[in-house]
């Protein structure tokens, strides 16, 4: 384990690489450093600031973790892992970023659903608030990635429709999928390519 | 809430609803799945699971512990998790060693541009299923704006926004 050349922006990740373990490790601190969301900004940090990783490789891996289906962060996190320290790193970043959570939600599940008779109506009464604040995070979390979505060549009207059929006609997602998406796939094939 | 699921029952439908998450949830699929064709939940235990999924450490998605749990107790809580987050990471981190070699290809770019339209549109769907067990009456209609308003204008961490909310739901009596 050598300082990396972190100046240069290459294809492959600086030679500094992390171990399986330590990278489980700085993934526990961002998940516990992400209550509330911001993962993947305290991903990037804690890899520049380790210099396991350049900008440059985040932003790729970042918007990669995007495309693929699934969990953003937790994507992100098994991608980062993979590029860094192989399948074990994989394995490792995942479980890292998983566990904080993973044991606070299932405590929390045992007392909220454990109560017989439901919950008291004061704890649901601020479930129901909080629930109304949860939607609005999902909306600010929403509305960058419908921005993007409506910049590209015949995005507003497959976003409309996609919503449409989605949460109003609660259509079967991947019937959607197939025909929006293949519209999508359409209007964007590469010309003059195979 | 009827019959237990069987695990392995329960780790395939959430894999299944892993892998057609995009842009990183899928509310609108969660509630036709789990609450409408299963019956493992309840509305009001989707919008719960949501809402405590905000305040866990880490990927804020983790409600689908929540869920498994309300279906299958510990036991579905883990196999629920294993299966949502499990088949998806095990995709990305192919895709991350793969896409270092093929990332200029012209259907790449294509498929891209096809998909990020179709996420926006399922994140606003997930929005509004949310909003139909949430917002009930005007005061969960006005926390929900002000929370919104709040977010969207200022740097205030999201946890303490729902935190705040929760308080105010309980001095309400929302």
């Amino acid at each position: 384990m050598t300082r990396a050349h972190a100046t240069t922006p290459e294809d492959d990740p600086p030679a500094l690489s992390p171990t399986p373990l330590a990278l489980a490790r700085m993934f526990v601190g961002v998940a516990l450093a992400g209550i509330g969301g911001g993962l993947p900004a305290h991903t990037r940090r804690a890899l520049t600031t380790r210099g396991w990783m350049t900008d440059e490789a985040f932003a790729e891996t970042f918007t990669l973790a995007q495309l693929t289906p699934g969990p953003n962060a937790v994507n992100l996190a098994a991608m980062v892992g993979a590029r860094l320290s192989g399948r074990l790193g994989a394995v490792a970043s995942t479980v890292g970023v998983l566990t904080p959570g993973l044991v606070a939600m299932l405590a929390v599940s045992a007392v909220t659903l454990g109560l017989p008779g439901g919950l008291p109506p004061a704890l649901q009464s601020a479930l129901h608030g909080a629930a109304c604040a949860a939607l609005a995070v999902l909306l600010t979390a929403a509305l960058p990635v419908v921005r993007v979505g409506w910049g590209v060549r015949g995005g507003p009207l497959l976003t409309v429709l996609t919503f449409l059929a989605l949460g109003v006609g609660r259509l079967d997602l991947l019937p959607v999928f197939l025909v929006l998406v293949g519209a999508g796939l359409l209007l964007h094939r590469p010309r003059g390519a195979a | 809430m009827g019959d237990l699921p069987n695990l392995w029952e329960l780790i395939l439908a959430f894999a299944r609803l892993g892998l057609i998450s995009f842009g990183g949830t899928n509310v609108a699929e969660m509630e036709r799945s789990l609450v409408l064709e299963h019956g493992w939940i309840d509305a009001r235990t989707l919008a719960n699971g949501f809402a405590l999924g905000q305040l866990m450490p880490g990927p804020n998605m983790l409600a689908v512990t929540h869920y498994g749990y309300a279906a299958a107790g510990l036991a579905g809580a883990l196999a629920a998790t294993l299966g949502f987050y499990g088949p998806t990471a095990l995709l990305s981190a192919v895709a991350a060693l793969v896409w270092q070699r093929h990332s200029a290809h012209p259907w790449v770019a294509a498929f891209r541009n096809a998909l990020l339209p179709f996420g926006g549109g399922v994140i606003l769907a997930g929005a509004l299923v949310l909003a139909r067990t949430s917002v009930t009456s005007w005061p969960a209609a006005v926390l929900a704006v002000l929370a919104f308003g709040l977010l969207w204008q200022t740097r205030v961490n999201s946890a303490v926004v729902v935190l705040g909310a929760a308080a105010v739901g309980a001095l309400l009596g929302l």
